[in-house]
């Protein structure tokens, strides 16, 4: 799964951190909500501040002036018993007080309510004072027991559930964070490929179709320009065709011509030769730009690459190569029977490409040879000199820089010409690679690889 | 190469620019041809078939009524003269499409004119044989009629698979031919293994025309690739 790890980390750590807020929030709304009734609560009328500050100002003589005025404004009642639970005074307390309180009353009241009222006691020197809030103003908890056993359980229970909690929300997290890789990964991997220029097709069901969709119409797009991109080449180099000829056809004549000036015939001859060049860059234009596009059809048969190779040599000597170069043949008696299904006429166009490269950069001549060899993966072509071959940089820029034709550098010592482009492109198309290799004064060698299917 | 015998032979040409018929015309004529007729459209090149029976035609694949191919069908039914497509298409599908019709080559637009010569001259060559198919060689003659070797005032008989052989390297005189072809021509499209067999019959028909079998001047080897043959004006 692509980068998983990388979402998980980003992701979590955002998540996480929106849990801390989200508690700290809680924990300051629920401050702001219960700040005043906690103050209250344990404010001076609170029952323990009440009793504290009336413990000093009661006894058996009754109770303060001024502590009277207090509890009567806070609607509290009082009683005061002696230590046999004889009632001594009482101040505004409910008419069912008994005189005497018994010992069952005393400890049923302790922890609970007397006439509805939460009741609060506490024992002085002489006696016992009790306090009677109004009716509903505090509950109290009249089984206020838990096992030592279960309070001890309380914080593990805390930090297990806490735990418990946080795995939950992680595979919820996980889960739906991995739904989501999943509609996108595809969508990405098309993406990757568009960036290759191949055409692509992507289907992903939920509510990334639209994405989805709109990647497939990009794709439908860009292959719908590279097709007018290499139709438009392809017309421009028909158009061409038939101006060239004339131009070409002219040239000759005039520099065949033995009425004609003979500067003039050296310049007719000139144009002709330039008339040549312009006809192959654009052969090489038309082909380069099918092949990049893909819509070279490729019309693959079963052929002996061993009869290809010397029909191209036998070809090239036929055609006179002057005598300053040479040409070898090698081919390993396990090559010679070895079948190749490939388009025979681009397999020739590399070979020739790569024949032509070795002339030409090798004006003062040099012996080319031509081997195939085959494993049983692997059916080897290689066409290697001996002559002046290439610097360690400039086979460097060969293998790395793309071809001009891709690259949006315009610094023309990155041009090399189309042939070495040529010649991988057609590799490519049979699946095949290609190997360069050279060193200064040691000649050049070209190893095309390609799968031997048998 | 002497290729004058095929100068009286009538070409016709078919293009529909009527500036590149003239280019091709006049450059067909300074080398030497002396019948050349041209046509710019299907009709008027069906018309010329019939009318002028031309020994050879040049055609374009795009014409204004018609594409090549259909006009070659056409020449076909009146006749069986050879064909060269001339177009301005070069990659793969047409070319397949001009042979598979039994077109006997193809060059692509542009090229130069020495070139369509060149083209016309051996297609002239294979279809119409030079009337005497006597052969000079250093040390001897080959009579094709006859298929015999004369050397020393001797004459040699010669096998058929000798006959085939001598007759492809002679029809590619001075031109290098592969063993895959000269196999290919002798057994058949499968000519797996049989180069020990085309050593064994190169070595006899050295033993007929050259003076010593051992040092060959005539039929001489190219080593990994094939055999070529030297004839004597």
């Amino acid at each position: 799964m692509r980068s998983f790890g990388k979402y998980i980390s980003k992701f979590l750590a955002r998540f996480t951190a929106m849990i801390l807020i989200l508690f700290f929030f809680n924990i300051a709304a629920f401050g702001w909500t219960f700040f005043e009734i906690i103050s209250k609560d344990y404010g001076d009328i609170s029952p323990k501040n009440m009793l504290d500050k009336l413990e000093t100002a009661v006894s058996v003589n009754g109770i303060t002036d001024e502590s009277a005025k207090q509890l009567e404004s806070d609607n509290i009642w009082a009683v005061y018993t002696d230590i046999c639970g004889k009632v001594i005074w009482t101040l505004n307390a409910p008419s069912e007080i008994p005189k005497q309180f018994t010992v069952q009353d005393i400890a049923v009241i302790s922890k609970g309510y007397l006439a509805d009222h939460p009741v609060f006691i506490r024992n002085t020197t002489d006696g016992m004072l009790m306090l009677g809030y109004p009716k509903d103003s505090y509950t109290k908890l009249t089984s206020n027991y838990f096992s030592l056993h279960s309070i001890e359980r309380i914080p593990f229970f805390i930090v297990s559930i806490l735990v418990f909690d946080f795995a939950i929300l992680f595979l919820a997290y996980f889960f739906s964070k991995r739904k989501i890789l999943k509609n996108t990964e595809p969508i990405i991997d098309s993406i990757e490929a568009l960036e290759n220029g191949e055409p692509i097709s992507v289907s992903v069901r939920g509510e990334l179709s639209a994405v989805a969709n709109s990647v497939n119409k990009v794709s439908l797009i860009l292959s719908k320009q590279n097709q007018a991109r290499a139709n438009w080449i392809s017309g421009v180099s028909h158009d061409i065709r038939t101006p060239l000829s004339m131009v070409m056809g002219y040239a000759d004549r005039i520099a065949h011509e033995k009425n004609v000036d003979a500067d003039i015939r050296k310049e007719a001859e000139i144009i002709a030769q330039q008339g040549a060049k312009i006809k192959e860059l654009v052969q090489d234009l038309n082909l380069v730009s099918r092949l990049e596009y893909e819509m070279q059809p490729l019309n693959k048969a079963p052929i002996r690459p061993a009869a290809l190779i010397r029909s191209y040599a036998a070809e090239l000597l036929n055609t006179g190569l002057s005598d300053s170069y040479s040409v070898d043949i090698e081919i390993t008696p396990a090559a010679e029977t070895v079948i190749f299904d490939c388009d025979e006429r681009l397999i020739s166009r590399a070979i020739n490409n790569l024949v032509q490269n070795s002339i030409r950069h090798n004006p003062k001549g040099c012996n080319i040879i031509l081997r195939l060899d085959c494993t049983a993966e692997t059916i080897e072509l290689t066409v290697s000199d001996n002559g002046v071959g290439i610097t360690e940089e400039k086979l460097k820029e060969l293998k790395e820089k793309p071809h001009y034709m891709e690259s949006t550098d315009d610094r023309s010592d990155l041009r090399h010409g189309l042939g070495l482009n040529i010649v991988r492109q057609i590799t490519e198309a049979h699946n095949g690679t290609m190997q360069l290799t050279s060193a200064k004064h040691s000649g050049t060698s070209v190893k095309l690889i390609f799968p031997n299917n048998k | 190469m002497d290729n004058s015998f095929l100068h009286t032979k009538k070409l016709l040409l078919v293009d529909d620019e009527p500036e590149l018929l003239k280019m091709v015309s006049s450059t067909l004529s300074d080398n030497g041809f002396e019948n050349i007729i041209t046509a710019a459209s299907v009709k008027d090149a069906i018309d010329a078939v019939q009318d002028k029976k031309p020994d050879l035609t040049v055609l374009d694949v795009m014409l204004p009524d018609g594409d090549g191919f259909y006009l070659m069908q056409k020449i076909r039914c009146i006749t069986d003269i050879p064909v060269i497509f001339l177009t301005a298409k070069d990659e793969g599908n047409d070319k397949l499409a001009g042979l598979g019709l039994g077109a006997d080559d193809y060059i692509s637009k542009p090229f130069l004119p020495q070139e369509l010569v060149l083209r016309i001259y051996a297609v002239l060559r294979r279809c119409y044989k030079e009337d005497s198919p006597m052969i000079n060689l250093e040390s001897s003659m080959i009579d094709f009629s006859r298929a015999e070797v004369h050397k020393d005032g001797e004459i040699i008989p010669l096998t058929a698979m000798e006959m085939t052989i001598l007759e492809t390297l002679a029809h590619n005189e001075g031109r290098i031919v592969t063993v895959d072809v000269l196999c290919e021509r002798l057994w058949g499209s499968n000519p797996f293994g049989y180069g020990n067999s085309l050593n064994a019959h190169i070595r006899r028909i050295r033993e007929k025309i050259e003076k010593d079998a051992s040092y060959p001047v005539s039929l001489i080897t190219i080593k990994g690739l094939g055999y070529k043959l030297i004839t004597r004006k």
